[in-house]
């Protein structure tokens, strides 16, 4: 008996490929988070994001004591919401704290109550989704995965057939050092799904008023994630100048479209009303959150074997330092992604004006109307320029990146930006190799014909997806074939790790330690970090930590060392103080050291 | 699938699908199969106990890469004292055991000879046999010879007398020399560690030193923060007998700098040695030496 499967219509097997590939992005991410530990920023917004909570849970308490006000006088806001501040604003954090309250298996009340950064008033009546609080904190991160993903699947279907679009999503998530950031409770994954989200909204706005208004909001929400949302317009207003040229030629000034008077107006509006902490003195600490980011101080991170900590000042490091964002770009990103990508730049540079991105697809010349432009639909009177488009979000945050001012020491994460367009490039990179394809095919195969597109898809995926799984969890650490894997990226001096998260395989050796080694030096993991680390049960309540530095080193027992380039000289205090070169334990990746143990006293 | 117009069954385009595709299996092959290229734990043993059998004292033990050293030192770490890991160069080691993975090698096993080699899974173990720079004399592992004392702009002197592991100068806490683990350039050295004074100069003198054919210093700031927080300059001068015989700057981006001073025509005597240090901008100055007499 034949199975009759209902026939989908084009629009809803389109809704129906999104949900699957951002169903597949959550179930992808859910299955390994648990792997990867937690670097010092996420110990924070875990720390940040309860907290955050707290404000909510009095805000509730008052609101049923008739004292609502009271949750918005300055000392209220301030006791909650003045954690992480002035660093970063608070959207994200927020949803990790109440993620963390609706989702999370509570053992609150039991041995790690006091581990919390607010106090447990009782046990917390939730949905338990996950066994881990982390995971819980986590999810909201990862759903914004899971919508970048979806989002890059609709933006290039615009362009692009299913299969190639699929690929793009695929590609986007299919990153190394995109997949590491992605399930963490930080901003970087969030900020490239908002920054991908307002592109979109701004390209579809270009004939759609509507999407006008949308763009403002998502800008707004974008500043209310992280900061590099300051850049956005700054590419857009690029492409729409070039989309407008012909204004400018005969010398008009482009009308300003709804999208950007949207942001302009939304944003701040937006940005004001999602940070409580903002309201008790506006304009003094939007200056200290706008100075705290223009006045970022350099930190250390290690490139082509050299430590930088400082804007350098030589033309000769100038010149080798503003090479870091395309050479990261060039040695993380897997190679078959970034050959695809080549195909779709050359695709891109040869289309014609008015012509379509790929051969039988949806043009891009102006639309039917009375070909005036509109200030509302200011894209459909001309070619939309997607060439262009696709170049600002391209390299617009590499570009950035290579100021050689600019503090380089997020690696990738400061132009991730970059990266979904970077996997929609390569989309039109495999769209431009089907009908090559379909012309080796046998033309009488149907069957075949129509499965190469799928099949060939896939194929080009499966670089990206099985590389990204060895990576995992280890991404930054991670580098492609052409550097030569863990391996060669050390070799290279590349950076091999920051912020002390990959410690998390050792937890078991170090739960297993002897009593006498619980006087444990942690380096470079914070200590919201290690609570949290308590609070999952991963590790020993009764591993104590002996403070930061070289005192909190003399002090310890046991102690771990990150490997960074600029970390050698806790080495020399280990050395020192246990009086040893030989570590009790090194934690490496395909040979290569990640994080080192001593311990004082060992043979 | 998109329409297909002739021109797109070009050799180009032809081309490019074969080598993509072609890239998209090679990428996948490599990084199923890269992993079990490392090295394993039972080849890092029994490369050790190789070394064991055969080491002797006085014998040098690097990685190559450098960057598998730590592992290197999990095995071996015990034959790897901290004055051999903290060596000025590697000059004095007559023999240098290489334990080598994806075939880099080292610069400390490139001069000599391979007097064995033997490979155990991905690791192979080098011995290389070559002429080692005796050492008559070294600077810091003599450090309580040397008399250490600070002249001021106007030519007076005071002495810096040793209280616990340093000589400490009157006055000023950071003007000081000891003997420490420092870091230059994101390694580790033993070397004397001697912050420059401010309109001062820090005086280190060793009376009797058994000279060779070469005197070698090297130099470096010590300590990435420092190096972080400031850009001035560390002078040194070097006089062997009363006489001046070379002097350096050294900055940020030196690194780890070795010179050698030819002392051949002093050769087999004994002379004072003396290294004057100053800074026109001694702030966040870790200023580190290390010297040795050779041959």
């Amino acid at each position: 008996m034949k199975l009759a499967l209902p026939k989908l219509d084009a629009r809803r097997a389109d809704w129906l490929i999104t949900a699957a590939l951002a169903i597949a992005t959550m179930a992808w991410l859910l299955a390994v988070e648990g792997r990867q530990g937690f670097g010092r920023d996420e110990g924070q917004y875990f720390r940040a994001g309860e907290r955050y909570w707290g404000w909510f849970e009095e805000l509730g308490s008052n609101l049923a004591h008739g004292e609502l006000t009271r949750s918005f006088s300055a000392g209220s806001i301030d006791r909650y919401w003045s954690d992480n501040a002035p660093d970063h604003p608070v959207i994200m954090k927020t949803l990790y704290g109440l993620s963390w309250r609706a989702f999370h298996r509570c053992h609150c009340t039991g041995p790690t109550r006091g581990l919390h950064p607010i106090p447990v008033k009782g046990r917390h009546v939730t949905l338990p989704l996950f066994e881990r609080e982390s995971t819980a904190f986590r999810f909201p991160a990862i759903i914004f995965a899971a919508l970048l993903v979806a989002m890059v699947y609709r933006f290039a279907r615009g362009w692009l057939s299913r299969p190639p679009a699929a690929a793009a999503a695929v590609l986007t998530l299919a990153q190394p050092h995109y997949f590491f950031h992605a399930p963490i409770s930080c901003f970087d994954a969030p900020i490239t799904t908002m920054a991908f989200a307002v592109g979109f909204a701004y390209w579809k706005s270009l004939r759609s008023p509507r999407w006008g208004i949308a763009a403002g909001v998502l800008f707004g929400l974008s500043l209310g994630v992280k900061h590099n949302a300051w850049l956005m317009p700054i590419f857009l207003v690029g492409h729409y100048l070039w989309m407008r040229r012909g204004d400018l030629r005969a010398r008009r000034f482009p009308r300003p479209p709804l999208a950007f008077v949207a942001m302009l107006v939304l944003g701040p509006i937006i940005f004001y009303a999602h940070w409580p902490w903002l309201w008790n003195s506006p304009v003094a600490r939007t200056r200290a959150y706008v100075n705290r980011h223009l006045q970022h101080e350099h930190y250390n991170f290690e490139y082509l074997g050299i430590n930088w900590n400082n804007p350098p000042t030589t033309t000769a490091r100038k010149l080798l330092r503003s090479t870091a964002p395309f050479v990261e770009t060039g040695l993380t990103v897997p190679v078959t992604t970034l050959a695809l990508a080549a195909v779709g730049i050359a695709v891109l540079v040869r289309r014609r004006r008015g012509q379509p991105m790929v051969d039988g697809g949806p043009g891009e010349g102006p639309v039917a109307g009375d070909g005036r432009p509109s200030w509302v639909r200011p894209g459909a009177d001309v070619d939309r320029a997607p060439g262009a488009f696709m170049l600002v979000q391209t390299l617009g945050p590499l570009a950035v990146l290579a100021v050689p001012s600019t503090p380089i020491f997020g690696g990738v994460k400061h132009f991730m930006t970059a990266m979904p367009y970077l996997a929609v490039l390569a989309g039109i990179g495999v769209a431009r190799l089907l009908p090559v394809l379909a012309g080796v095919l046998p033309a009488g195969r149907a069957r075949l014909l129509r499965a190469a597109p799928v099949v060939f898809a896939a194929l080009v995926c499966l670089p990206a997806v099985v590389e990204t799984r060895r990576s995992h969890p280890d991404g930054l650490s991670h580098y492609n074939l052409l550097a030569g894997g863990f391996a060669g990226g050390a070799s290279l001096g590349m950076n091999r790790q920051f912020w002390g998260y990959s410690v998390l395989p050792m937890m078991d050796a170090i739960n297993r330690d002897e009593p006498e080694n619980r006087a444990m030096y942690w380096h470079d993991v914070i200590h919201d970090a290690l609570n949290m680390y308590k609070r999952d049960g991963r590790l020993a309540l009764d591993v104590g930590d002996t403070g930061f530095g070289e005192d909190g080193l003399r002090r310890s027992q046991v102690g771990i060392l990150f490997y960074e380039k600029h970390w050698a000289i806790y080495e020399g205090w280990f050395w020192d103080s246990y009086g040893t070169t030989k570590p009790f334990m090194v934690r490496e990746r395909e040979g290569v050291p990640l994080v080192t143990m001593y311990r004082r006293g060992a043979p | 699938m998109e329409n297909a117009p002739s021109r797109l069954t070009t050799r180009a385009g032809l081309a490019v699908l074969a080598a993509v595709s072609l890239l998209a299996l090679v990428e996948t092959a490599s990084a199923i199969v890269a992993p079990y290229r490392a090295p394993t734990d039972a080849d890092w043993r029994a490369a050790a106990g190789a070394i064991r059998a055969g080491f002797r004292p006085g014998d040098l033990i690097v990685a190559a890469p450098a960057w598998a050293d730590s592992i290197l030192r999990t095995h071996l770490g015990d034959l790897i004292p901290v004055e051999v890991a903290g060596r000025l160069d590697d000059e004095r080691f007559p023999r240098v055991w290489e334990v080598s993975q994806r075939g880099a090698r080292d610069a400390a096993a490139r001069r000599g000879a391979v007097a064995e080699e033997r490979r155990f899974g991905a690791l192979t173990v080098r011995r290389v046999e070559r002429d080692p720079e005796p050492v008559r004399y070294d600077f810091v592992a003599r450090w309580s010879d040397a008399r250490v004392s600070r002249r001021g702009a106007a030519g007076a002197s005071v002495d810096c007398p040793p209280v616990g592991d340093r000589a400490q100068c009157p006055g000023a806490g950071d003007n000081f020399v000891r003997r420490q683990i420092v870091e230059v350039d994101t390694r580790l050295r033993v070397a004397l560690l001697a912050p420059p004074a401010s309109q001062a100069t820090t005086v280190v003198e060793y009376p009797d030193v058994p000279l060779g054919r070469t005197l070698v210093v090297a130099t470096g700031l010590s300590n990435v923060w420092m190096r972080k927080a400031a850009a001035g300059t560390v002078d040194l001068r070097v006089f062997v007998g009363g006489a001046e015989a070379a002097s350096f700057t050294t900055a940020n981006d030196d690194g780890w700098v070795v010179r050698r001073i030819d002392t051949s025509a002093r050769a087999g005597q004994v002379a004072a040695v003396r290294f004057e240090i100053t800074s026109a901008a001694p702030q966040s100055r870790q200023f580190a030496l290390a010297a040795e007499a050779r041959r």
